[in-house]
């Protein structure tokens, strides 16, 4: 029993991980309806910024990241103005590829910038300094990590359900035409959208990059399990994103300790199948429901 | 000209905008694949201008028009399933993997007897084994793709790719493992094939199955295809079955990654799993969509640009992911509706020149 | 199309032009003044953390044999392609090097699944090749080795010696092995398995990672569930750093045993206190334990700082270049294929800046066939023991 719950400890530190990243790309999904294929890489250059920043420059951490995000942020609205909105003919399938192109070109400029050697971002939590209790041990930076993660869960929940912007969002995706005839700036809400699910990126890499050291694919792996449990969840549900996210980390790792480290993923995926198939708009979607 | 293609660049049906920039007036048009004597003679000094290559272009050359059309293949099949039927697909590595294998192990693990071997048996049996097999599996993958669409089929068919990556390294028995699956040579008349010899066989199988992509999208099969892709209800309700079409659409694209990964087969006779990576998946699908989705020609474009551009790349080092990502965004920007678009616009400039 | 094709053709036709007058050349690649050779390396995507910096330190000795006048009177060219550690394009690359460049050897060519998928090609043009940078033993019993000279590691000789050694002087009783799920990983793996078995020791867990995976959690538990004694590690620099910290973070601590690969100063950074007491096998002098190491490292560094974040793949593709440089240099000034391949059958135990003890003959292609041993003690690597041979496979 003590074994399952170290599993589960485990899954879930990864877990946490994985449903910042999904929110990301949910937040983008509701708005604009693109699947983003840079978010990883996206975050990956948001976690080089910090790294610049703290090593480099000296920075304190907390302004470091702040700066990270911030930069991020603006990298990722900037796109949205000068590439995507230009190539607003193009289908939804071919901005799909363009996020392709750009997440490419991110990963070169990462190598180009900063090199391919791995580094270690200075953090100021420890993953050597453990809690115990009983026969289980939790690291300092898995807690730390997991709490900053739901407390920006929550914030993101708060703003996209609670505030005017987050109204301005919903009605954007909902009904663009409408939304815009009511005097709602769209291009400012895609802008801002895309800059906020950017900057959550660059925090999942900055809370990623302790635990996972520090190269130019390191978002590869988490980008992927994070897409994935967004779609667990629910593509357009951000409490979805968290519970795909934490699920999908929790049985990867129970997985791979009782059944299979060589299948771990390929059994994850099955359950997300199996799942999609009896609920096929996810856990907590409600996007299915269509009319004629 | 720029006047023009700002005048095209609007909002609107994109089926309906190419017909346009066709210059079609009837639907009739649509179906011929070959258009008038200039069109036949064009075709003719295409084929020929192909089919000559090896007597003129050095051998590394030759060996990237086999991986070209080794590629084709496979975008052609993935258009008629995404392009046509609106399905996606980010697996589809795991579709040519499973012909790729499928291919080795028949033509290396059968006891052909000599006979057979010098007349070509082995790989004829291997190329069909790998269309089948992976026909198959693209009927079991279509399958959970009735009830998904978007995000949700983009998911389970990339788990997919996923789940036939992880299989072939770990079932050592089956794949060779990480250690590989060496392909032998192919053979005929008792005497191996030689570069030249691959390309020609890769470039008649590429040419006949984009022929017959063709006559697929333009039968009743593809205007079903066609019809579940604008509105699968509406096309339900006119009695096009969703269960028959949707999975033969992914049986159709299966088969031709299938082929498309016997060809690759034989083209680099040596096979490892990490060929077959989502990364492949990902490439063969901004083909169709560099290319044009929804035309055959494009795909065969598509197929071209993005298995050239990264060799041709090869040589600017650390600076290749930006140079092709850049590329990739620039041509999508250009051209919205793909490469094909722009053959298209260029084609009817001619034709109506000096208008 | 028809653009297309017709610029496909205008290309080919100046490309067979220029063909046909290279052919007349005495050999491919050598010219009185030039030798070209070429490598095809991952110098993008997730393998470039190695490609990179050994591609970097092969061009920085190149350019500093060149600016001292090359050998015998000719400069060395280094074309360095990328194939993103794929197959279908390192074969293409090499390809182009031999047909359209016209190399006179190969050098280097990271990663088993690539060195396979050329290798008919380069035995059946007969392009000598030195130093495919994977697993030595996939050569053994291989026919067209000619024109082969490798004097790399060869893992299962590696992870055999390894696990006696900590049978017989480490008192270890059980060894688990941490592999990545390839031929390199997998090699290391079969060579632990023998040395368990020659030394009646037991092998109680094999914990496989992907080169994708950055969580090893699980990995960790698993090895410490089963309780071995020593933990070996067949893995990359990020992941072998990650489960050691892994393990460490949930108690368990075991002794430490890995192979060369990992023998890299900046694993002391990666893995922090955790890479303390960790028993590895080294080929050649690591950086920081010997002076010429040292000095040809500075040298390369001032030629391309960036060098100084990766010294030990750095100083690596210097090791894998060398005993070509020598081989020119005994070929002496009428250079040809069969010249070369007889001056490289003379190298007997031969030291070079970085490389160590190459030794080659007219049977014999495998030019390494000994390692020793080393700790790691407070940030740097101590040596342990005299060289260890093993027996010649080619």
């Amino acid at each position: 029993m003590a074994l399952l719950a170290q599993y589960v400890i485990g899954g879930l530190a990864a877990g946490g991980l994985y449903a910042l990243v999904a929110l990301g790309i949910v937040l983008l999904y509701r708005t604009s309806r693109i699947l983003n294929f840079a978010h990883g890489d996206l975050a990956t250059f948001g976690t080089f910024i910090a790294f610049s920043l703290l090593v480099t420059y000296h920075s304190p951490f907390a302004i470091a990241s702040a700066g990270a995000l911030l930069i991020t942020g603006v990298i990722g609205a900037a796109f949205y103005f000068l590439i995507l909105r230009p190539a607003r003919d193009a289908s939804l399938l071919g901005k799909i590829v363009i996020t392709l192109g750009f997440a490419l070109l991110l990963q070169g400029t990462s190598t180009l910038l900063w090199g391919t050697d791995t580094k270690v971002l200075p953090f100021p939590l420890s993953d050597v300094r453990v809690y115990r209790l009983g026969g289980l041990v939790v690291s300092q930076i898995s807690i730390g990590s997991f709490l900053i993660g739901l407390v920006l869960m929550g914030l993101v929940y708060v703003l996209v359900q609670r505030t005017k912007v987050g109204l301005a969002m919903r009605a954007v995706s909902q009904n663009l035409v409408a939304a815009q005839a009511l005097g709602i700036p769209a291009k400012s809400i895609f802008a801002l959208t895309w800059g906020l699910a950017s900057a959550l990126g660059a925090t999942a890499g900055i809370l990623l990059a302790p635990v996972a050291l520090l190269d130019p694919s390191m978002m590869l792996d988490p980008f992927l399990k994070g897409f994935s449990a967004a779609v667990l969840g629910g593509i357009d549900s951000p409490p979805g994103a968290v519970a795909g996210g934490l699920l999908l980390g929790v049985i990867e790792a129970v997985f791979a300790g009782y059944v299979s480290v060589r299948f771990k993923t390929t059994l994850a995926f099955l359950i997300i199948i199996a799942v999609l198939i009896v609920r096929p708009e996810g856990m907590l979607g409600r996007e299915y429901k269509r009319r004629v | 000209m720029a006047g023009n293609a700002a005048a095209w660049a609007g909002g609107g049906d994109p089926a309906e905008k190419l017909r346009r920039v066709e210059l079609r007036e009837r639907y009739e048009d649509d179906l011929f694949l070959v258009r008038g004597p200039a069109g036949w003679v064009a075709a003719a000094v295409l084929a020929g201008g192909l089919a000559a290559l090896p007597l003129v272009a050095p051998k590394y050359l030759i060996y990237i028009a086999s991986l070209v059309a080794v590629n084709a293949v496979i975008a052609v099949g993935l258009n008629v399933l995404v392009g046509y039927t609106g399905q996606i697909s980010l697996g589809h590595a795991g579709f040519v993997a499973i012909g790729a294998y499928a291919f080795g192990i028949v033509a290396a693990r059968i006891p052909w007897t000599p006979a057979a071997g010098a007349w070509g048996v082995p790989w004829i049996a291997g190329l069909i084994a790998a269309g089948a097999v992976s026909a198959v599996f693209g009927l079991l993958v279509g399958l959970p793709a009735l009830r998904l669409t978007g995000p949700y089929l983009t998911i389970a068919t990339l788990g997919f790719g996923i789940a036939v990556h992880q299989v072939l390294i770990n079932w050592e028995w089956l794949s060779g493992g990480r250690a590989g699956l060496f392909v032998p040579k192919l053979t005929f008349a008792g005497r191996p094939l030689g570069d030249a010899e691959i390309y020609w066989i890769a470039l008649i199988v590429s040419a006949a199955l984009t022929v017959l992509a063709f006559h697929i999208v333009r039968s009743y099969v593809g205007r079903a295809f066609v019809a579940i892709r604008d509105s699968d209800i509406a096309a339900e309700v006119m009695g096009v079955s969703l269960t028959t079409y949707k999975t033969t659409a992914f049986a159709v694209s299966a088969a031709y990654a299938g082929l498309g990964g016997g060809l690759y087969a034989i083209v680099l006779h040596y096979l490892e799993p990490n060929q077959f990576t989502l990364l492949e998946s990902i490439t063969y699908f901004s083909m169709i969509v560099v290319g044009g989705l929804g035309t055959i020609p494009g795909s065969v474009l598509g197929a071209a640009l993005l298995t050239i551009l990264p060799l041709e790349f090869s040589g600017f080092r650390q600076w290749q992911p930006v140079v092709y990502g850049l590329a990739i965004i620039v041509v999508m920007a250009l051209e919205p509706r793909g490469v094909y678009g722009r053959w298209l616009k260029i084609k009817r400039w001619f034709k109506t020149w000096p208008f | 199309m028809k653009t297309v094709m017709r610029i496909v053709l205008a290309v080919a036709l100046v490309t067979a032009l220029a063909a046909a007058t290279m052919a007349q050349a005495q050999e491919r690649g050598v010219s009185a003044t030039e030798v070209i050779i070429g490598t095809s390396q991952p110098l993008s995507g997730g393998a470039a953390f190695w490609g990179v910096p050994v591609t970097g330190g092969m061009e920085a000795w190149i350019r500093l044999i060149n600016e001292q006048g090359g050998i015998h009177g000719r400069r060395l060219r280094l074309v360095a392609l990328d194939d993103s550690y794929l197959p279908p394009r390192a074969v293409v690359n090499v390809r182009e090097l031999v047909d359209r460049v016209g190399i006179f050897a190969l050098v280097g060519l990271l990663g088993s699944a690539n060195a396979f998928a050329v290798r008919d090609f380069v035995v059946e043009n007969q392009v000598l090749w030195i130093n495919p940078l994977a697993d030595a033993n996939m050569w053994a019993g291989f026919r067209g080795k000619r024109s082969l000279f490798v004097s790399y590691v060869s893992y299962v000789d590696e992870g055999r010696i390894l696990t006696e050694y900590a049978a017989k002087n480490m008192g270890v009783k059980t060894v688990a092995v941490f592999y990545q799920n390839d031929l390199f990983g997998q090699k290391g793996l079969l060579g632990v398995k023998r040395g368990a078995a020659a030394a009646k020791i037991k092998v109680v867990a094999a914990v496989p990672y992907e080169l994708t995976d950055r969580e090893f959690s699980a990995q960790a538990v698993k090895l410490r569930e089963s309780g071995a004694d020593a933990v070996v590690l067949y893995a990359n620099p990020t992941a072998g750093a990650l489960v050691v910290r892994g393990m460490r973070q949930i108690g368990y601590a075991p002794k430490l045993i890995s192979t060369s690969a990992l023998a890299d100063p900046a694993m002391f950074a990666l893995a922090g206190d955790a890479w303390n007491g960790v028993t590895l096998a080294a080929y050649f002098p690591l950086p920081g334990t010997d002076a010429r190491v040292d000095e040809t490292l500075a040298t390369i560094v001032r030629i391309n700082p960036a060098l100084a974040r990766q010294p030990f793949n750095a100083v690596g593709g210097i090791a894998f270049l060398e005993p070509f440089l020598e081989g020119l240099r005994r070929a002496g000034p009428n250079l040809t294929r069969a010249s070369f391949i007889t001056a490289m059958e003379t190298l007997r135990n031969w030291d070079g800046n970085v490389a160590r003890g190459i030794t080659f003959g007219p049977d014999r292609r495998q030019g390494i066939n000994k390692l020793y041993l080393v700790r790691s003690e407070n940030g740097r690597y101590v040596r342990l023991t005299p060289d260890i041979t093993y027996p010649v496979a080619f």
